[in-house]
């Protein structure tokens, strides 16, 4: 016998997952610490890349004001004040990551709460029906 | 509105049927569109800008995500770049993969805004991007929309400074990198509207997400407003040559396209909203619900009647009732035809072809004269 609120409630999950649910789901295979950790990682990574093409350019920019004053500045200091950008830059942008995926991963959760909870309710409708 | 409502149960109803067709269409013609507008604004790599080629990719970014539309894109825009300067096509590598590296992870699902406000720009109705993105997208979505017009000043520099840039000797490597940074980062025109796009983009989404009566419409009507003020206020402080007439009529034009985008998304009866309370162990709950504006889509059945002899031919081995008559019906879509033709006959319907739709129903010429008609037992 065909129950027509299972068949709505299996299309609303199959929708589910072959739509955001997929990447819930990717995101639920991990714990909280290791997801926040590994998108922290991912954003120390990429913002010391950036931070690289950013000072080269810098560089490219300013390259005959720096040999001019190679000699006659302090580098010590200009390495210092490089590493405090970079320094700032990288805790920044990797703050806003933690923030980002601390809560993405809570969202996740949450929708996949609802699926779980879902698919008992289905499990349930099954044994009903048996 | 309930004309309009039946096109749109149609069209959903056609797209659900063809999807697997009309997609691919889309990005098709959305990557061709885009190639043929980098190669007429750009066009310095004359190897690109060959029909054949924009073709291939286009049919090849048809059935891929959309985000390596992006990356083919950035490539051939890249490549233009190359054919006019290294440098400047150093420059414009650098600055995707700043954007790649920094912003694509917080809306990596937006591939589709990056790809259209350049190009809504280049067709000079860029304020459509900031009402329909905070319409229909998140918060995180302002980040795609900040790149897209990054990339499309990008672009815009390149093509207007490329006469400078020819003009310049082979040797004057750093002269031409401190040429094409100075200009991105001193683009006040940039400037103004990423931030007032991204306010605009905000403000819409947060006031559509109210809960309040028309919340779209008061959404779509104030980001319009919005936008308009902040990029006149940019105008006076940092006097980036907008033409006002061009704003007034491309947010003008943004409105009807995003009633359109509400019709489509968000099509409710805000007269019939019910207010209810109730409360359980643990809340008390208070529950606004708006009903959507459906109707259901009509449904075309044609039944058709055949004549009583070439049924009677076909059916001639069966065992037959001979009381019962010598005629049959051919049923579409009814497992209980029989009893309903009887009483069709009763009301003259089998002197007819009869053309149902929805809930009018129509007399079509006869298929059959039927003269010896008895009742069914």
């Amino acid at each position: 016998m065909l129950s027509e609120e299972r068949i709505i409630l299996m299309t609303r999950m199959a929708s589910y997952e072959q739509g955001e649910g997929r990447e819930n789901v990717k995101i639920g295979n991990y714990f909280r610490s290791d997801y926040i950790a590994l998108h922290v990682l991912k954003a120390i990574v990429c913002s010391i890349i950036s931070f690289g093409i950013l000072f080269g350019l810098y560089m490219l920019c300013n390259f005959e004001d720096f040999l001019e004053n190679l000699y006659k500045m302090d580098l010590l200091a200009f390495a210092k004040d490089v590493l405090t950008y970079l320094v700032a830059m990288v805790g920044g942008y990797t703050v806003l990551i933690y923030i980002v995926s601390t809560w993405r991963y809570a969202m996740a959760k949450k929708s996949l709460k609802c699926y779980y909870h879902n698919l008992k309710k289905l499990n349930s409708f099954y044994h009903d029906g048996q | 509105m309930t004309v309009l409502l039946e096109m749109k149960e149609r069209i959903k109803l056609i797209y659900s049927k063809y999807e697997a067709f009309i997609v691919p269409v889309f990005k098709f013609l959305l990557a061709f569109i885009t190639f043929s507008t980098l190669n007429s604004r750009m066009g310095y790599m004359t190897r690109i800008d060959d029909m054949r080629i924009m073709l291939i990719a286009a049919l090849t970014c048809s059935f891929l995500p959309v985000g390596l539309m992006v990356l083919m894109a950035a490539v051939f825009s890249l490549m233009h770049m190359y054919a006019l300067s290294m440098e400047v096509a150093l420059v414009g590598l650098c600055m995707y993969l700043i954007m790649y590296l920094l912003f694509f992870r917080f809306s990596p699902k937006d591939s589709l805004v990056v790809v259209l406000t350049p190009l809504l720009f280049s067709m000079k109705i860029p304020y459509v991007v900031p009402i329909a993105v905070g319409l229909l997208c998140g918060p995180a979505s302002i980040v795609s929309v900040g790149c897209g017009i990054a990339v499309f000043y990008l672009l815009r520099m390149v093509i207007d400074s490329a006469p400078n840039i020819r003009t310049m000797e082979e040797s004057e490597i750093l002269e031409k990198v401190r040429f094409m940074v100075e200009g991105i980062l001193g683009n006040k025109a940039m400037l103004v509207m990423i931030a007032a796009f991204v306010v605009t983009v905000l403000v819409v989404y947060l006031i559509r997400r109210m809960s309040v009566d028309y919340s779209w419409t008061i959404a779509m009507v104030t980001g319009a407003m919005i936008n308009v003020v902040l990029l006149l206020i940019g105008d006076l402080m940092y006097d980036v040559n907008l033409s006002m007439g061009s704003v007034l009529l491309g947010s003008l034009l943004a409105l009807v396209v995003a009633k359109v985008i509400e019709f489509f998304r968000f099509c409710v009866d805000y007269s019939r909203t019910e207010k209810v309370q109730f409360e359980d162990d643990e809340y008390y709950y208070y529950v606004k619900a708006v009903p959507k504006m459906t109707v259901s889509v009509p449904t075309k059945t044609v039944k058709r009647i055949n004549s009583q002899r070439d049924r009677m031919a076909e059916s001639e081995p069966r065992s037959r009732n001979p009381r019962q008559p010598k005629r049959d019906v051919e049923r579409v879509g009814s497992r209980r035809g029989n009893a309903r033709t009887g009483a069709q006959y009763r009301n003259g319907g089998a002197r007819s072809g009869r053309v149902a739709v929805g809930n009018v129903e129509s007399q079509e010429e006869p298929d059959i004269d039927v003269e010896d008609y008895e009742e069914w037992p």
